[in-house]
């Protein structure tokens, strides 16, 4: 059931009508019941056999997070220590079970090939549960934020489970953390027209997004893909351009209809993106790009290891760093095409690091006619070929084809050759995305109207409104699984 | 050492690692959203040079449960005296 579909709007109006009814006036834990139970039913509809699973492991996460403050408060140190390694231990080895154990097994038994040993053991068919890498991150950060006493673990189960499998996000997130989520459980949600309107918004910009931009674009780049051999070197090049706008239509519009669904039911979700192809230089849009997990990962795992590594200086810094996006680029998925996109954004930091620019936030300034001043703007164009040169490895199927896709730009083939140049209706719209990016930088989406006499005047407010519906039924694409679900 | 000795001394290491100019003025619920040059790199950098000067070695859970300057202070209190 995915969110852009008749099915979801209607699963939607029944567990709307029955939230806000007007029963809960005192106690949220009606309303959490109901949001607890409806998200296992989503979940199920996506995948029953593994509901199993993502209640087992909520509920071995609640009583490691009450045995873990009980040892704290007995000042067992050592004890909470070793408790919160259980629990990231856990919560890595179901993740690393379900989504790496194919991809070990399949590694090894080549490692053992090559050196002359022939095995033949059948490759472990294990099924991958949908939104396992987006739960266990929020189930590990859970253990991790009691233990450093940024929050207590939750006493009602129900609330607990209701954090872990909220439906707008337990597919493919943003990856909420528990002290910013669970307290907004702790009170009854009463129905708040700004925020649903704004919701409401957000959904329709994410659908438009998602349906009109990177749906009518991914025919495009799958064919270009499929035979790489058969287009110009400028084809291929403009094609990656757009598999980059491609890939951030679909998770950013995937991002604000959870978001925007998430804010009809007076919740906020952590935010995914905010405007990456406006960065001017990788730092900056990593800082930007799929948020909730870069933060994530910022906090648990480049930060310690950044404080471990403290005496050893800048190589220190480089060390955190190419870790910390190995395990990015892993994360997405269990292949070496994966790592090696981790690895070559981790390589990208090394300038920023040694000239200790990498964590400083510059504002953008518009020149006298509000478009970026030629320095940020080329330095955009840059960071863009940078982010879109390594997402020929992220698109890839394997090494050999991103070789091949990276040598036939190379080759030149028909470079300048205006009539070889295939996709060229996709310019305009990609352009107005990127436009709209620079417009609304400040909002974070783009039916967030600026407060002028054009905008406030509520005609004009639903002209755009009914523009887009109907660009909606009228240029949708052929209708594409979200690129994130895979993760 | 006092609580104020403590303050005094850290104004000054962060003045010098974090090249303020204005003074650091800061207070129990300082956070690096009050000061601009205090980013995550920085933070390392004024960890080490506190470390140095007070000749003391935090552990990595004390410095990661710190939410402002008051709790950072509350360690070196614990570790000084």
């Amino acid at each position: 059931m995915i969110v852009n579909s008749l099915q979801f709007f209607l699963f939607f109006v029944v567990v709307f009508t029955i939230y806000y009814l007007p029963i809960y006036r005192n106690t949220p834990k009606f309303q959490n019941l109901w949001l607890f139970l409806t998200s296992y039913f989503f979940y199920g509809f996506a995948d029953w056999r593994m509901a199993p699973l993502l209640l087992g492991a909520t509920i071995a996460f609640y009583f490691i997070g009450l045995w873990l403050k009980s040892e704290m408060e007995k000042g067992q140190t050592k004890n909470a220590s070793m408790i919160t390694t259980l629990g990231v231990v856990l919560g890595v080895g179901v993740l690393v079970y379900f989504k790496y154990m194919n991809f070990f097994a399949d590694s090894f038994a080549q490692l053992l090939k090559a050196i002359g040993l022939n095995v033949s053991w059948t490759t472990l068919n294990i099924v991958l549960p949908i939104g396992v890498s987006f739960f266990t991150f929020k189930l590990i950060s859970y253990i991790i934020e009691v233990h450093r006493e940024h929050i207590q673990p939750s006493k009602d189960f129900i609330e607990f489970g209701t954090y872990v499998a909220f439906f707008p996000t337990i597919l493919s997130g943003p990856i909420d953390r528990p002290n910013k989520f669970i307290p907004q459980l702790q009170g009854v949600r009463q129905f708040n027209y700004d925020m649903a309107a704004d919701g409401c918004r957000q959904v329709l910009w994410g659908m438009f997004t998602k349906m009109c931009i990177a749906d009518n674009l991914a025919p495009f780049t799958d064919r270009v893909w499929a035979n790489i051999d058969g287009y110009s070197s400028a084809t291929l090049i403009l094609t990656s351009f757009y598999y980059s706008v491609q890939l951030y239509a679909d998770f950013d519009g995937y991002s604000n209809m959870a978001i925007g669904v998430a804010k009809i039911l007076n919740l906020q979700v952590e935010r995914n993106f905010n405007h990456p192809f406006l960065a001017r230089n990788i730092a900056e849009y990593w800082r930007n790009w799929h948020i909730s997990l870069t933060s994530w990962l910022t906090d648990y795992v480049f930060a310690p290891l950044n404080i471990a590594f403290r005496y050893m200086n800048n190589l220190g810094i480089i060390l955190a760093i190419v870790i910390n996006f190995v395990l990015i680029g892993l994360w997405h998925g269990a292949d070496w095409t994966f790592a090696f996109f981790g690895l070559y954004h981790g390589l990208l930091y090394i300038p920023l690091i040694l000239s200790g620019s990498f964590a400083k936030k510059k504002k953008l300034r518009p020149n006298k006619i509000g478009i970026p001043n030629m320095k940020d703007f080329s330095y955009m164009l840059v960071t863009f070929l940078l982010v879109s040169i390594g997402l020929i490895l992220f698109r890839a199927e394997s090494f050999p084809q991103a070789g091949e896709y990276l040598s036939s730009i190379l080759k030149c083939n028909d470079m300048f050759n205006a009539s070889m140049l295939e996709g060229k209706r996709y310019i305009w719209p990609v352009i107005l995305i990127l436009g709209l990016e620079w417009l609304q930088r400040d909002k974070q989406h783009a039916l967030q109207f600026p407060s002028n006499k054009l905008f406030n005047c509520a005609a004009v407010r639903y002209l755009v409104y009914a523009v887009l519906v109907s660009a909606l039924f009228i240029y949708a694409g052929e209708v594409q699984t979200f690129i994130y679900f895979q993760f | 050492m006092e609580r104020e000795e403590i303050f005094s001394k850290l104004n000054e290491i962060f003045e010098d690692v974090l090249d303020l100019e204005e003074g650091a003025n800061l207070t129990d619920s300082t956070t690096a959203n009050d000061i601009e040059e205090w980013d995550s790199l920085s933070h390392i950098q004024l960890i080490v040079a506190i470390e140095k000067a007070f000749k003391i070695k935090f552990t990595s859970l004390e410095i990661m449960k710190w939410a402002n300057v008051g709790e950072m202070v509350d360690s070196m209190e614990s570790k000084l005296n």
